[in-house]
């Protein structure tokens, strides 16, 4: 079972995020200061942090540059009211994995800390698979089963990050920060339309379908059953 | 004493300390013509008795006595002194009644005081005065009244009074002008500042239309004040869109969780009122969102984060990230970078204000309509346009949808918060560049962005 240690000073919020992790099978962990926090994240046993920005007397992100002083290297998600450009990137600067601004929803939140729990290793492999689905980093090349699937390069991108976080939920808001690389939220439904065009692509109508949507939340490569 | 208000300015000190260095030379020069006057008068004097008293001597002795009564006959302006003294001081012949206390014989001339005895009287006089020991053992002093020299300073000190007072009271009168004449306009100034200070934002500085630099000051305080004036009027404007933007979706899911507690008879009633209300309150969000970072590129003021960005690698990937969603709505979508300038800019920034501009076109364009995304240069700027054949604006709503919140009546059917061109236009005002919408066909927005120089 994951263990998650939740920094946050409103009870409120905390409680909530709290029901909801355990729901999903997490033991958690509850700090209303920076300081407890810091204690027990130094005494060690969380595999992830969620760490609001703003805790009374300290800021979030003196926590996080105190623990990877420490070699602590326990991902972290950094939760903000601040909605600051550059807040942003100072966040992820000073040493946390991700960050989510406030207001947020609670799927947002369990998928993100689901991906830093299981964040793709650093590997050398230059061929990737799921089930029949087969990527060649190198030739730039897809293939399901012997089929081979012609891809334009924005294509290819989203299909990599999916196929390295394979039975992940991945949010909208994710795929357009992690693929695109843009930090604002887009008015149409841009990631759903590139979505399809893949998914289209990728899931032929007489195969199983790999790529699901999961209604209202984001979507799941997953290998055929 | 408490002195008038005008004569505690920088201005009048300044015409009094002025008015004085004036004095002062005018004084120095009178004193030096004086000086130079006096001294060549009296070097004058001197030479003429010395050469007087050298006649005399010369003269044969029988005839010095009548010599001397007749050079002093002919002297209608009674000013030659002459006296012959006998070896006891007493008067042998001369119009000086004795020889002068303190004269030295055979000296160079001298001032004395003379005493001169004739028909009208006896009279004190100022003289230059030489003496001559004679070999018979007599003194003769020859002299010549100097009282000239004494009336000429009486007529330099006149002339000093009459010149000096009048122009000494002329710049002080002057330096009190000026100085209540800044006075009034400070004063003036100070009651407006006052007032708008209190709350009157429509107030202005007086300006009297002539090229001075009181003159300019004013008129760039009064820029200044337009500009206050009108951000304050637009925040005010601001707050009560918020408002009612806000209190829309609100009162929607408000209704609306309302009504399912009452009416609602099973979970998936309860289940679907719920989703509606997260609708509401998600859009009620994003609102908040999207004034709070236009309210941040507004007020930020760090370009610092600035780098040299490549227009049309930008102009591509929005043109990437647009195309499918153009392309399920049947529109054309045209994406032309035929230059590769840079500008100096935030690269995510310049992204989103393209996009955003992208985003409304392919809202509002028809299907089968068509959109053309370009970025030429010409000259020292480049220009970003994107343009569309949808339903574009009337010329009138040319100014008003830059502002926040406002929606042309055409879009009112279509989602959207209406601050996207707002946003648009903060950015592009943060890089110091100028959005422009074209007259249609279609809509067309043009950013110019002024390319950057190493």
């Amino acid at each position: 079972m994951a263990r998650v240690l939740l920094i946050e000073d409103d009870g409120e919020t905390a409680s909530e995020i709290m029901a909801e992790l355990v729901d999903r099978g997490f033991a958690v962990d509850w700090a209303a200061t920076g300081i407890d926090g810091l204690d027990k994240a130094r005494s060690g046993g969380a595999d992830a942090m969620i760490v609001d920005r703003l805790l009374p007397g300290m800021d979030g992100l003196t926590i996080i540059e105190a623990l990877r002083h420490e070699h602590v290297r326990t991902p972290v998600l950094v939760l903000s009211a601040l909605g600051a450009i550059d807040d942003r990137v100072r966040g992820l600067r000073m040493g946390g994995d991700d960050y989510l601004t406030k207001p947020f929803a609670i799927v947002e939140l369990i998928a993100r800390v689901e991906a830093l729990l299981r964040r793709p290793a650093e590997s050398r492999e230059t061929i990737l698979r799921v089930g029949p689905l087969q990527l060649d980093l190198l030739g730039r090349t897809a293939t399901r089963g012997n089929r081979a699937i012609d891809l334009l390069p924005r294509e290819f991108r989203l299909l990599e990050y999916m196929v390295r976080r394979k039975d992940q939920l991945l949010t909208r808001a994710m795929l357009f920060e992690e693929v695109w690389n843009y930090k604002f939220v887009p008015q149409s439904n841009l990631v759903d339309v590139h979505m399809g065009r893949l998914r289209r692509k990728v899931d032929r109508p007489d195969e199983p379908p790999m790529i699901h949507n999961v209604r209202g939340e984001g979507f799941i490569l997953r290998a055929p059953a | 004493m408490r002195l008038p208000e005008f004569t505690r300015t920088t201005t009048f000190r300044w015409a009094l300390v002025v008015s004085g260095a004036f004095a002062l030379c005018i004084l120095l020069m009178f004193g030096f013509v004086f000086w130079r006057a006096a001294a060549y008068m009296t070097d004058r004097v001197d030479r003429g008795i010395t050469e007087e008293a050298n006649l005399v001597v010369a003269d044969p002795p029988e005839r010095r006595l009548d010599a001397i009564e007749d050079r002093l006959r002919q002297d209608p302006r009674r000013v030659k002194l002459e006296g012959l003294f006998g070896p006891d001081g007493r008067r042998i012949a001369g119009n000086l009644e004795s020889p002068p206390r303190g004269l030295v014989a055979d000296a160079a001339p001298q001032s004395v005081s003379a005493v001169r005895v004739d028909a009208l009287g006896r009279e004190r006089q100022t003289a230059r005065a030489v003496a001559r020991r004679m070999p018979t053992g007599n003194l003769l002093v020859v002299a010549r009244n100097v009282d000239e020299v004494s009336e000429i300073a009486g007529i330099v000190t006149d002339a000093l009074v009459l010149g000096l007072i009048p122009a000494l009271a002329l710049g002080l009168a002057a330096g009190a002008f000026l100085s209540r004449r800044a006075q009034t306009r400070i004063d003036e100034v100070n009651r407006k500042v006052r007032r708008i200070v209190a709350g009157d934002l429509r107030e202005r500085l007086p300006t009297m239309g002539i090229d001075d630099p009181f003159d300019r000051l004013a008129a760039s305080v009064n820029g200044m004040l337009d500009e206050i004036e009108a951000l304050v009027q637009s925040i005010a404007g601001v707050g009560d869109d918020i408002a009612h933007d806000l209190r829309t979706p609100l009162t929607r899911v408000r209704v609306g969780l309302e009504r399912a507690r009452q009416n609602a008879h099973t979970l998936d009633d309860l289940r679907a009122a719920v989703d509606q209300a997260i609708v509401g309150l998600d859009q009620s969000l994003a609102l908040v969102t999207a004034l709070l970072r236009i309210a941040e590129i507004e007020q930020s003021r760090r370009l610092a984060g600035f780098s040299e960005v490549a227009l049309a690698d930008v102009v591509r990937e929005v043109g990437d990230l647009y195309e499918p969603i153009a392309e399920d709505k049947r529109i054309a979508f045209k994406v032309a970078t035929d230059t590769n300038t840079t500008v100096r800019g935030d690269r995510d920034l310049l992204f989103e204000a393209i996009a955003n501009l992208v985003d409304n076109a392919v809202k509002f364009t028809p299907q089968g309509g068509r959109i053309e995304l370009a970025v030429v240069g010409s000259g020292s700027e480049s220009v970003v346009r994107v343009g569309d054949s949808g339903p574009g604006i009337s010329a009138a709503e040319h100014d008003l949808v830059l502002r926040r919140f406002y929606r042309s009546d055409k879009s009112r059917g279509s989602p959207g918060l209406g601050l996207g061109l707002c946003l648009v236009t903060a950015i592009v005002k943060l890089h110091g560049f100028q959005l422009t919408i074209r007259p249609g066909p279609g809509f067309v927005a043009e950013i110019a962005c002024q390319r950057a120089y190493a």
